[in-house]
């Protein structure tokens, strides 16, 4: 009896979770659909660079969510790793670092875009966008890494020394603007942020809910994860006997 | 292309983008499990 009730009260904390877990994808969701409406159509004009500025409101908020939470989840969770030996944290690395490359993406595209009207170019070797590209190339073999190895410590190791290297470029990515001669916009500066009240409201309402969005698919895809691994055991369970 | 071009272009990259990406944790998800039922039975069989 008291078995059976524990057990249900595993069941009901467990649905809970997921319900949670439900909404907070929704309201991510809906949130980045506000914010769509925010950045085109309630966000004034920017009287130099006329609309394509808009473009800006989704690609800070992305850049942000690949360089902060991201990479530096990755950063933290494979140090853990190393000194606990603990695959649950290769596992939360693995699944953010999928995460990162993926915003990491959406910024160097949107960028681009952007600096075409601007600058005339789609692409200059600037400082801020070469070491943001020299990011996502080491993102991306951290992942093809991990794809093309067997689960376990040994790949948990090899990746968790990658995903610390690779971090150390991060603070590079910010810096460079300040570091070296670049034409890339430098928007919080020693005086504060450069940018008209409104245009400030809409860019953190997309950095907030991008950093929700950040969350809810990192809980999804740990999620994942465990189950891959759960997966791989039974496969290693039937294979001995 | 306008600017109007390349912001419309900017956005849909941005969407398509996330919804490949979920996508793809949408069918890997599916896989899983389809996989770990399987497992799950064959184990039951053989014990």
């Amino acid at each position: 009896m008291t078995a059976e009730r524990a057990s249900e009260a595993t069941r009901a904390g467990s649905d809970r979770r997921s319900l949670l877990v439900d909404a907070l994808g929704v309201v991510s969701i809906v949130g980045v659909l506000v914010g769509l409406y925010l950045a085109l159509l309630w966000a004034p004009t920017e009287a130099v660079m006329g609309d394509v500025q808009r473009i800006f409101y989704f690609h800070m908020p992305s850049a942000w969510v690949a360089l902060g939470p991201s990479f530096t989840v990755v950063f933290v969770c494979s140090i853990l790793y190393l000194v606990k030996k603990d695959l649950r944290y290769d596992r939360i690395a693995a699944a953010s670092a999928e995460i990162g490359v993926m915003f990491t993406t959406i910024t160097l595209v949107t960028g681009p875009l952007w600096a075409r009207p601007i600058w005339g170019a789609y692409w200059t070797w600037d400082p801020r966008l070469t070491t943001t590209l020299v990011l996502w190339f080491i993102f991306v073999a951290y992942l093809m890494l991990r794809a093309s190895s067997s689960p376990g410590h040994k790949r948990a190791r090899l990746s968790a020394v990658v995903g610390i290297v690779g971090w150390v470029d991060v603070p590079i990515v910010f810096m460079s603007i300040r570091w070296w001669r670049t034409i890339h916009p430098l928007l919080i500066n020693g005086q504060g942020m450069n940018l008209d009240s409104s245009m400030a409201f809409v860019l953190m309402y997309c950095l907030a809910v991008f950093s929700l969005l950040y969350v809810y698919l990192l809980i999804i895809r740990v999620r994942q994860e465990e189950l891959g691994s759960r997966v791989d055991r039974l496969r290693q369970q039937l294979l001995m006997r | 292309m306008s600017d109007i071009g390349f912001l419309y272009a900017g956005y849909g990259v941005i969407w398509v983008v996330l919804g490949v990406y979920l996508f793809t944790i949408g069918r890997r998800q599916a896989g899983l499990k389809r996989d770990l039922e399987r497992l799950e039975r064959e184990i039951e069989r053989e014990s």
